[in-house]
């Protein structure tokens, strides 16, 4: 993977006013974790441009959304910790 | 990009246990993080997350205790646990020391946690490569 | 290291706010680069003429307004919100300084944090 300049975090679902602020920020440098109900974010038509969206497994599965995963790489908390170690900065939203 | 040295975090939660999920994807993160080598510098608990070193939570025996879950986390990694004292002394979280200060009927603060001022979470954000928080999703 | 403290929901009704703001006001006590960003309804921590006395709290308009001499190194408020608010600058405490907070903004900043 290219180098990551931010990693951002974000549990908000979307239609939290901190999740359309967070999502105004990711740029193709970056990456775009979403945990918590931040997954619901997969259920609508919303997702970012940028290439590199990750969700948490155990929260997709919470939510009965494990079959929407495709449209992003699911990952586990290891590839969280991961991702948290590679990005340059991260942004808990 | 390969990891090749180990880090070292300071995890903030500010969201409390059953009001939000940050104690839960705080936890997942930390065990994690300690199974791949990493270190956990210390864990800042600010706001209402502070909530998670309650000694007197009585939650359904079919839910996961969250106090107690991380309490053993941490003991068994040795890593500090820090409520930050604004946070908690307003809520209602007390050491026995805060307890005679404000001449108090109980203290609540469950081991092994300790109470400190923010200073903690500084010291922290200087001396761990990264620091993440954990907020509710409300 | 220099951090970037976000203020993004309005004062009086949380409390998030004022916890930012302790953790603006430490990192300047232990001389560390610390700015605040207000954004969203944030912005109306910034209005002048706040009295908080009757909801039992303390207004913060007199702090912000001490923060550089506390080593608050900007207040900075995104220009969009204040619009939305109708703050102007009349309106707003002194030493404020307009923005527009995007990403631009944030890459100056090695930490960017909100207090919950």
């Amino acid at each position: 993977m290219t180098a990551i300049q931010t990693l951002h975090i974000l549990n908000k679902s979307p239609d939290h006013p901190r999740a359309t602020r967070c999502l105004e920020m990711v740029a193709e440098e970056d990456c775009l974790l979403l945990i918590g109900g931040g997954v619901l974010l997969l259920a609508t038509d919303n997702l970012p441009g940028i290439s590199r969206v990750f969700a948490l497994t155990q929260d997709l599965d919470a939510r009965g959304l494990a079959n929407l995963a495709g449209n992003v790489s699911a990952v586990d908390y290891a590839e969280m910790v991961s991702l948290s170690v590679q990005a340059q900065r991260v942004i808990s939203w | 990009m390969a990891e090749t040295a180990s880090e070292s975090f300071t995890l903030v939660i500010t969201g409390a246990p059953y009001s939000s999920q940050a104690p839960q994807t705080a936890l997942g993160f930390a065990q994690a993080a300690v199974n791949a080598g990493h270190r956990i510098d210390r864990v800042f608990l600010y706001g209402d997350g502070v909530h998670l070193a309650s000694a007197l939570c009585a939650p359904p025996s079919d839910e996961t205790h969250w106090p107690e879950a991380w309490s053993q986390f941490l003991a068994e990694h040795s890593i500090p646990g820090v409520a930050c004292i604004a946070s908690a002394l307003r809520r209602g979280l007390v050491n026995e020391t805060e307890q005679k200060r404000y001449e108090l009927p109980a203290s609540n603060l469950r081991a092994p946690f300790e109470i400190a001022g923010l200073g903690e979470w500084v010291e922290g954000r200087i001396k761990s490569t990264r620091t993440l928080y954990f907020h509710a999703g409300d | 290291m220099s951090t970037l403290i976000m203020i993004d929901q309005a004062p009086y009704g949380t409390w998030s706010g004022r916890e930012a703001l302790d953790m603006a006001f430490s990192l300047a006590a232990f001389d560390q680069a610390a700015s605040l960003l207000f954004t969203g309804a944030g912005v109306n921590w910034l209005k002048k003429g706040q009295e908080a006395g009757g909801i039992g709290q303390k207004s913060v308009d007199k702090n912000l307004a001490a923060a550089p001499i506390f080593g608050i190194e900007a207040i900075l408020a995104d220009r969009a919100a204040c619009r939305t608010y109708g703050l102007d600058e009349n309106s707003l405490i002194e030493g404020v300084t307009l923005v527009n907070a995007d990403a631009a903004l944030l890459a100056a900043y090695d930490h960017t944090a909100f207090a919950g």
